[in-house]
């Protein structure tokens, strides 16, 4: 291809894209070193919202969260979306659609909508079942736990809700990459008498090595950034401990009564070079693939 | 196995060959009932998944064909006269078909559009194999990567100075930037699955570089460019954090409608449920009619953004 054809090709999806991203993006990095407000120009604060950021507790508490977050959702989406993916692979022709497409519904449904669908399951006020269900099998042990007003009960909530809508994700990854593994390396294991754990441990999951690397880091960037199903699961979050990084930044520039733009905006940035240097190996990756080509 | 073993089988070695032979059997028989244990065990277990998966929806239909002083009671109430009161009452007493129009208006224009300009990029992405079309695309990685707010709360105030905040047009075109990455990667992959002397032949007969994208590529990409335009239409159907950045009355789109309806009273929470099923039944029909496409698109790499 020529390069005039090229240009004349990429030109209006890269205005959009670029032109549309670049421009605010330009602006929120110009905000991270001003005191500034919607609507009026800022002044000049150096580095000032950068130390008040990383002095901020809060900050601090909500990387923990968002980070602990991340490791507990994505090692178990890891673990339970390959089970799920193993035994959808066995599945024959008639039952295997019907449970793929009752495993995307959450996925394909809002996440702040699926959320809000969640909280009346636990919420005691809306006749949530699940204590009532836990209770009838448990004769009562279960009690009423805050699910909302306790930090704990409702980290769970919030990482079972996070579980929900991202499992079918890591499972539908998980089972394409099932479909690339060699049916003759399988059997030639089976010959010398591989146990099917020892099948998983030492012919599959090496193989899908890419796959799970891949969902390895989708789910550690959407992790990082959950936002919709906070709102709906923790409207203490503040008070809490159980802020994301994303929700803080929408507390600070955006909801709270003295908005700090710039402190958001330091943030926002912070969290872009964290988000790069996730990406790094990636984009490696990437540089590599095109040389060979 | 047991033929082959027969022919060879002397005088000396019958007994032998009869004890393994009944060996064989009872580890054919042990492994039948193992299998059948798991087949259990594996049965059970996706059904329970399933059930769990569908319940919060199920859940949420229920209440919203509660009668309204018992949609919510603790404990929950299982017999009920059920009605479709709440459906009628989010139709005339809120603007639940104004912001369902809003969602369909902006995704649709969304998907339109991303199509339109994301196919030629990608096309050429695919065929072009300078250092532009890698920057492009590892640019594209990355501001795929971005957290939103670093592009949408400046967006906010550029819309509100461009006297363009609160309309579908902004939110339709906020949502096509933010996803055009998202676009370029999967139908590039899409591309470069089809063979370039497809390209080579149809431009040695006389096509132009555009003709060849419009007569051979794009009808060759029919599975592509669908699988594309569901996962644009989904993006912008589900996006919460920039519709409710970026609009407040006008163009309100149903999940940021439904997310101001949590800290209401009774009726109101049941119309949010009964917005939930409205919102969830037409995407539950996309997830079945279209799930071929989903998992292809999944697989080609192509991931939310």
């Amino acid at each position: 291809m020529k390069r005039r054809e090229f240009w004349l090709l990429v030109t209006p999806s890269v205005i959009v894209m670029f032109g549309f991203m670049l421009v605010p993006l330009y602006r929120t990095v110009r905000w991270s070193f001003e005191r500034v407000e919607y609507g009026s120009p800022g002044t000049s604060v150096g580095f000032g919202n950068y130390s008040a950021a990383l002095g901020d507790a809060r900050l601090g508490r909500a990387v923990l969260f968002t980070l602990g977050l991340t490791v507990v959702v994505t090692a178990f989406c890891l673990v339970f979306g390959y089970v799920l993916a193993t035994l959808v692979n066995q599945l024959g022709r008639r039952l295997r659609p019907l449970v793929l497409g009752v495993m995307l519904i959450s996925y394909v449904l809002p996440h702040v909508v699926g959320a809000v669908a969640y909280s009346w399951l636990f919420d005691s006020n809306f006749g949530g079942i699940v204590n009532f269900v836990a209770n009838k099998l448990s004769g009562g042990a279960f009690g009423e736990p805050l699910w909302f007003t306790e930090a704990w009960p409702n980290r769970a909530i919030v990482a079972a809700n996070a579980v929900w809508f991202m499992l079918p994700f890591a499972m539908l990854m998980i089972l394409a990459g099932l479909q690339g593994v060699s049916s003759e390396t399988l059997e030639a294991a089976e010959i010398d008498g591989a146990g099917p754990l020892q099948r998983h441990l030492y012919v599959i999951i090496p193989s899908i090595r890419g796959v799970l690397g891949f969902v390895l880091l989708i789910f550690t960037m959407d992790v990082l950034r959950i936002f919709d199903s906070l709102i709906a699961l923790s409207p203490q979050a503040v008070g809490l401990g159980n802020e994301s990084i994303m929700l803080y930044i929408y507390n600070v520039a955006f909801r709270e009564g003295a908005v700090n733009l710039g402190l958001g905006s330091a943030i926002s940035v912070l969290t872009i070079l964290l988000i790069l240097v996730l990406l790094y190996p990636s984009i490696r990756s990437l540089v590599k693939e095109a040389q060979a080509a | 196995m047991s033929v082959q073993v027969g022919k060879a089988v002397d005088v000396t070695t019958a007994p032998l060959v009869a004890a393994s032979t009944a060996t064989l059997e009872r580890r054919a028989h042990r492994g039948r009932s193992r299998r059948r244990t798991v087949a259990v065990i594996s049965g059970l277990v996706l059904t329970a998944t399933c059930i769990l998966m569908v319940f919060p929806f199920l859940w949420a239909a229920l209440s919203s064909t509660k009668p309204t002083d018992v949609a919510f009671s603790n404990p929950p109430v299982f017999r009920y006269a059920p009605t479709l009161q709440p459906y009628v009452d989010l139709w005339q007493t809120t603007n639940f078909y104004l912001y369902l129009g809003n969602t369909l208006v902006v995704a649709v224009i969304s998907t339109l559009v991303a199509l339109i300009i994301g196919l030629p990029c990608a096309y050429a992405l695919s065929r072009y194999g300078g250092v532009a079309s890698l920057v492009l695309l590892v640019l594209a990685l990355v501001f795929r990567a971005l957290p939103r707010f670093a592009v949408v709360l400046p967006m906010y105030e550029i819309s509100k100075s461009l006297g363009i905040y609160d309309t579908t047009y902004a939110l339709a075109a906020a949502l096509i930037a933010i996803n055009q990455p998202f676009t370029i990667w999967l139908l590039r992959n899409f591309f470069t699955e089809i063979p370039r002397e497809l390209d080579e032949a149809a431009m040695v007969d006389g096509c132009t570089r555009f003709g060849v994208l419009r007569r051979i590529m794009i009808p060759l990409m029919g599975p592509g460019i669908l699988t594309a335009g569901i996962f644009v239409f989904l993006f912008a159907f589900q996006e919460y954090l920039t519709a409710a950045v970026l609009t407040d009355v006008s163009a309100k789109t149903v999940p940021v409608f439904i997310a101001t309806q949590i800290g209401q009273n009774l009726p109101l929470l049941q119309q949010a449920s009964a917005a939930t099923v409205l919102l969830t039944l037409p995407v539950v029909g996309i997830a079945f009619v279209a799930q071929k496409y989903l998992v292809a698109g999944l697989a080609s790499g192509a991931v939310k953004g």
